[in-house]
């Protein structure tokens, strides 16, 4: 609101207020002054019905916002929980995949190994440079890795199955993350409605922010390093910039 | 830690720092993979750095971000400790700054690999430090 006063007095208004006030009529002095005054006034009583009426409009809006209350109290610890069974499920495939991998690797190895203990002879064989001793060994050789390779085969198929299975929680998690996704949505949307309800623009006050980082820089995981200079988008980019260090 | 011969001692000592159990059960299997034998686990700095003062330890790959103490502070502590300066210091993080890297090398950090990694790049960087070493 402007602070100018726009009021003129009038050589003839002041001269009535003189009048007025050698002939003792107060009531009518005063009335004179409130309308000298009067434009003023106008001004500043349309300015704070527009205050007034926006000041309940944002109130109206905050109470119609109890949304938010359900969100704080219910949602978003409900979200949290959400979140550590994403921890869990995705810790425990890695466990069971790794379980499975681990006691994969010493099979494969029992059966290269022999594999390797058949090879010499089997060369030889194919040489035609095996007696008959050596033939006996050599069969013996191959039944037990026959047998072996039989056995291993189907344990490894089941241990495969088993990683197989452990991916199941990419179904279950995704479904729990999008939900997730969609309470930050509407929780962004109340409070850009927030904003808006005590007059603050969100677009204008959106600025190109970084990520908050922790102690040391930490930031974690980059999403979007090919938007951003102050990243390295991978190996190389590693390699790179510590060579152009000297190393 | 080399036999005359110059080949990589593959019964080193070796201390993997990660907060996650799993990553740390993927570098144990990625190291036994390339014949390390000799490998201990701690979840922070904090938890690596009296078992690095205890046990003589030759080599340490560790995690950049963790809880309690951080990897570049245990690298900056290794660094510090006259008896500890000597150990080659992998980092293998998920930090990607690049001023975070800076930081690293500054911090004599001996490689650096950022998540998500493959063996074939954790086994070129061993061969490198060592090789620098050796």
């Amino acid at each position: 609101m402007s602070t100018k006063t726009s009021v003129h007095v009038s050589l003839e208004q002041a001269k009535r207020l003189v009048e007025y006030l050698e002939t003792d009529q107060q009531d009518k002095a005063d009335e004179l002054i409130a309308e000298i005054q009067s434009p003023i006034n106008t001004a500043l009583f349309a300015e704070i019905g527009k205050l007034t009426r926006q000041l309940h409009d944002s109130l109206s809006n905050f109470h119609l916002d109890s949304r938010l209350n359900d969100l704080a109290t219910a949602d978003i610890p409900d979200a949290k929980e959400r979140l550590n069974f994403v921890i869990s499920r995705t810790e425990e495939a890695a466990n069971k995949t790794m379980d499975a991998v681990e006691t994969i690797f010493p099979v494969v190895d029992s059966i290269q190994q022999q594999i390797n203990t058949v090879k010499p002879l089997w060369h030889k064989l194919m040489h035609n440079e095996l007696d008959i001793s050596e033939f006996k060994a050599l069969c013996r050789d191959i039944d037990i890795l026959l047998k072996t390779t039989e056995k291993e085969t189907n344990k490894i198929h089941g241990l495969m199955t088993d990683v197989l299975m452990a991916q199941d929680f990419q179904d279950l998690t995704g479904q729990v993350i999008r939900k997730v996704i969609d309470l930050v949505r509407e929780v962004e949307d109340s409070l850009i409605n927030m904003l808006t309800a005590f007059g603050m623009d969100s677009e204008q006050e959106k600025t190109t922010h970084l990520p908050k980082v922790g102690e040391n820089l930490v930031e974690g995981p980059i999403m979007n390093s090919e938007n951003r200079q102050d990243v390295v988008s991978d190996q190389d980019d590693v390699d790179d910039l510590l060579s152009s260090l000297g190393f | 830690m080399f036999s005359p011969e110059g080949a990589l001692d593959k019964n080193m000592k070796v201390l993997v720092v990660d907060d996650f159990s799993t990553m740390r059960r993927i570098i144990k299997n990625l190291l036994r993979d390339l014949g390390f034998t000799n490998i201990s686990e701690a979840d922070d700095g904090s938890t690596a750095l009296p078992m690095l003062k205890e046990g003589d330890f030759d080599f340490v790959v560790t995690d950049w971000n963790m809880p309690g103490m951080q990897g570049i502070d245990l690298l900056k502590a290794i660094r510090a400790d006259g008896k500890l300066s000597h150990i080659p210091v992998l980092m293998v993080t998920a930090e990607a700054k690049k001023e975070q890297i800076v930081m690293a090398a500054q911090a004599g950090v001996n490689g650096y690999i950022v998540k998500p990694f493959t063996a074939a790049t954790l086994n070129t960087k061993l061969d490198k430090i060592f090789e620098r070493l050796g």
